[in-house]
């Protein structure tokens, strides 16, 4: 919302950090003096809040929460994934905040509902333990081997924040053509949930319990990731239905065994077909392999690394990693938005901000509190400032990121 | 329908990828029609089936993904029928490419948004390339990730198709911006999702800035993760759990649960409370935490963990599901009718309000309501 021109204001508390801040940079553990800004250096913060404004404000102090409820009052949505019960207790609960901002659109994202009669409503979640929650880490994996899990991401927290920009744009609808605002409840454990539909039906009517099946699809064979020429080279196809088959074989030739030219039989025999596979995708450069799959049609790609994503074309003709300015590393690098408007295309105004950044600006502006008054609040540990704002640093890729990102400076030139 | 959407048309041409889209549209009260081809939408044709039902009406994606919306079928040579339909709609989803698109562009309306969700985007090298959910990920940096260093990658829930539902939620996003650029402006624009990138936005964690800033190579890790400890699955008495230790209170809860348990003294040593510290000594703080796992079930160590405030859940599968004690409480699950009268359990809502948002209905037999449409 924020890179579509939302002003998205992120409060920040300096006890109680976002996880994200407590992470820190790998580079900076040897530079003690540059410790106090740790917090604005961890690359997720520029991944995850580019051009939102930072706002210190405890929430556990009388004046703080009340400061928030000010700039609340000025507000169109409001969005919070404390845990239910913490956002109550806090005061932040829908019938609080509506009474400031009567027309609000409230969207809270806690792990189970907000329903405190509900079970797992003191329960603790985050999206990395969602996952195996609702079943996709038992999906991941070879079928003999244990669970691999989903160890890398999460993919319920990114689900769970599609659905609650779906439920915001949809509540600003509501709130402009009735005058009414809404307070939408995202469980984390439902919406993900609602993504494994067609299991939920097979065990109901026939007590299928599905599990994982590697890389293979359940609508035909071969689908797969196979090794090719290199270490660590991997392959991954979708040839599933009769023509990419026909496609493949004729590039493959005699290295595949012509009974697999029937369709049922890739699906009986998937252990010997992806065996004969391996040993002819292994002869081959992956991207020489990739090119010739796909100028016949078939689906294919190399296993990406993130070293091979820097040097992908594709991926930097269409921008996307992007670099803007950070008032504590100069410029930042991070992912773009992948929800690409032709008229209204966004834009970022900043990479991810230091903790309280914005803490002055937005309290005058939206609180209307004078310099006095934000003192005061400082004072008292109501709220806070960037700590050392003078205090600047480089990434080490400051001077080379250019090479690897079309369109950014030369630092040496700056 | 009834929902904010009411009164807003759509034409869904898309087969998986934006299945998931226009299903979230449905149940906010759009009106979304499938446009089929005489032989079905290609979701008819994914398995499991239903026994007792005849194809096309079998799939259970179908009767999943279709739900609330309505089907059409045009033969693709009746172009005055297909152009009187688009010409109706507010929104036309679709998965080609401008030039493959069997809508041609002089029968779009100028009010109409187009959505197109594509393997690579409408531009760049990769434009013309094909896709699928496996493809996808294999583009995005998380499988070479995930799995075990010995086993090859792996993708992440693979049965689920994740990233065609996560290219479909984000198509949804903007097509509502659209909707609102159109409404509050009068602009009229389309909207493009490329595949890989919906599964490059799931990448953060092990993506491409972690790299430029650490210059650590990352490998397959297995069911852990170095971004703490304990972090990961955890093996007990009747499969695994999952442990996410990062914040300190977390990390102080657990360290006690497994001194209490196993008599373990040394972890709550304040050395531990550091989780650098532990990331280094992981191997040893492994080992003490199964230590207190191996000893319990799933559901005993999910109550007990929980109740001690700490991050952990079982690692479910379908039947736990549909039979675990919060989402019954919840009233969660839903129903949906098949062709053959039987009804059968499906996921809720997605998410709930307390304006009346939601509703749906069961998925369309093919062309059940072309007579409406067409003739």
């Amino acid at each position: 919302m924020a890179h579509f021109g939302a002003d998205v204001i992120k409060i920040e508390s300096r006890t109680s950090p976002d996880v994200v801040r407590l992470l820190g940079s790998a580079w900076l553990k040897d530079q003690e003096d540059l410790a106090p800004i740790a917090s604005d250096t961890s690359p997720y913060v520029s991944e995850m809040n580019a051009s939102k404004r930072s706002v210190g404000l405890e929430l556990k102090t009388e004046q703080g929460k009340a400061a928030a409820m000010q700039i609340l009052a000025e507000c169109d949505v409001f969005l919070a994934n404390f845990g239910a019960r913490a956002l109550a207790d806090l005061g932040f609960d829908y019938a609080s905040v509506k009474a400031v901002k009567p027309d609000i659109v409230y969207v809270q994202l806690p792990g189970f509902g907000s329903d405190p009669n509900m079970p797992y409503y003191p329960f603790v979640a985050w999206g990395p333990n969602q996952a195996p929650l609702v079943g996709m880490d038992d999906f991941t994996g070879h079928s003999d081997d244990p669970p691999a899990g989903i160890a890398t991401v999460a993919p319920p927290d990114y689900m769970s924040a599609l659905h609650a920009a779906i439920a915001t744009l949809t509540g600003l609808e509501q709130r402009d053509l009735t005058g009414e605002g809404v307070h939408v409840d995202i469980s984390q454990f439902e919406t993900t949930l609602a993504l494994l539909g067609p299991f939920v039906m097979d065990y109901d009517l026939t007590g299928t319990v599905p599990s994982r099946m590697g890389n293979r699809s359940m609508w035909g064979a071969p689908q797969g990731v196979y090794p090719c020429f290199g270490i660590e080279n991997w392959i991954a196809i979708s040839a599933t239905d009769d023509e990419d088959w026909d496609a493949l074989r004729g590039l493959a030739g005699n290295a595949i065994d012509d009974v697999f030219d029937d369709a049922t039989r890739r699906i009986e025999q998937q252990d010997l077909l992806d065996e004969q596979i391996a040993s002819w995708t292994i002869k081959y450069q992956v991207d020489d392999l990739v090119d010739r799959l796909q100028t016949l049609g078939v689906a294919a790609h190399a296993v990406s690394s993130n070293e091979d994503l820097l040097h992908d074309t594709h991926v930097m003709s269409r921008g996307w990693y992007q670099v803007a300015a950070s008032k504590r590393l100069g410029r930042d690098v991070f992912s773009n938005c992948l929800v690409r408007l032709d008229q209204t295309p966004g834009r970022w105004t900043h990479a991810g901000p230091s903790m309280g950044q914005h803490t002055r600006e937005v309290l005058q502006s939206y609180a209307g509190l004078s310099d006095a008054q934000i003192d005061e609040l400082i004072d008292v540990e109501a709220a806070f400032e960037s700590i050392a704002p003078d205090m600047v640093t480089t990434r080490p890729w400051d001077d080379w990121i250019h090479i690897f990102i079309p369109g950014v400076d030369d630092a040496r030139d700056l | 329908m009834v929902g904010p959407y009411e009164g807003v048309t759509v034409m869904d041409t898309t087969g998986l990828t934006g299945a998931y889209a226009t299903r979230l549209f449905a149940g906010l009260g759009a009106e979304v029609i499938h446009l089929e081809p005489p032989q079905g939408s290609a979701l008819r044709r994914l398995t499991p089936f239903v026994e007792s039902v005849d194809p096309p009406e079998n799939s259970l994606w179908w009767n999943y993904l279709a739900m609330g919306t309505r089907s059409v079928v045009i033969d693709p040579e009746d172009t005055e029928s297909l152009e009187r339909l688009i010409s109706q709609a507010d929104v036309v989803f679709e998965d080609q490419l401008p030039e493959h698109s069997g809508i041609p562009a002089e029968i779009i309306g100028s009010s109409t948004i187009r959505t197109r969700i594509l393997p690579f985007g409408l531009t760049g090298p990769k434009r013309g390339w094909k896709s699928s959910n496996l493809v996808a990920w294999a583009g995005s940096g998380i499988l070479y990730t995930t799995g075990f260093v010995d086993r090859p990658p792996v993708a992440p829930a693979a049965p689920v198709q994740l990233a065609c539902h996560a290219a479909g939620a984000s198509a949804l996003v903007g097509t509502l911006l659209a909707l609102r650029s159109r409404r509050l402006s009068g602009v009229v624009q389309n909207v493009e999702i490329s595949m890989q990138e919906a599964a490059l936005t799931i990448a953060p964690e092990t993506g491409v800035p972690m790299l430029l800033d650490d210059r650590v190579h990352r490998e397959r890790t297995g069911n852990r993760r170095d971004l703490g400890r304990p972090f990961g699955l955890y093996p007990c008495s009747d499969g695994f759990v999952s442990i996410i230790v990062l914040m300190p209170r977390h990390w102080v809860a657990m360290a006690q649960w497994v001194a209490e348990v196993t008599g373990n003294e040394s972890i709550t040593e304040p050395v531990f409370e550091e989780n650098a510290v532990r990331i280094e000594a992981k191997d040893l703080i492994d080992e003490w935490v199964e230590e207190l796992t191996r000893q319990g079930t799933r559901l005993e160590l999910f109550q007990e963990g929980q109740r001690r405030g700490i991050p952990i859940t079982p690692v479910n599968t379908v039947d736990a599901l549909v039979d675990d004690p919060h989402l019954e409480a919840a009233d969660y699950w839903s129903s949906t009718e098949l062709h053959d009268g039987q009804t059968v359990t499906v996921p809720g809502a997605p998410f709930r309000t307390n304006s009346q948002w939601w509703s749906t209905s069961r998925a369309p037999f093919l062309g059940e309501h072309t007579e409406l449409y067409v003739n």
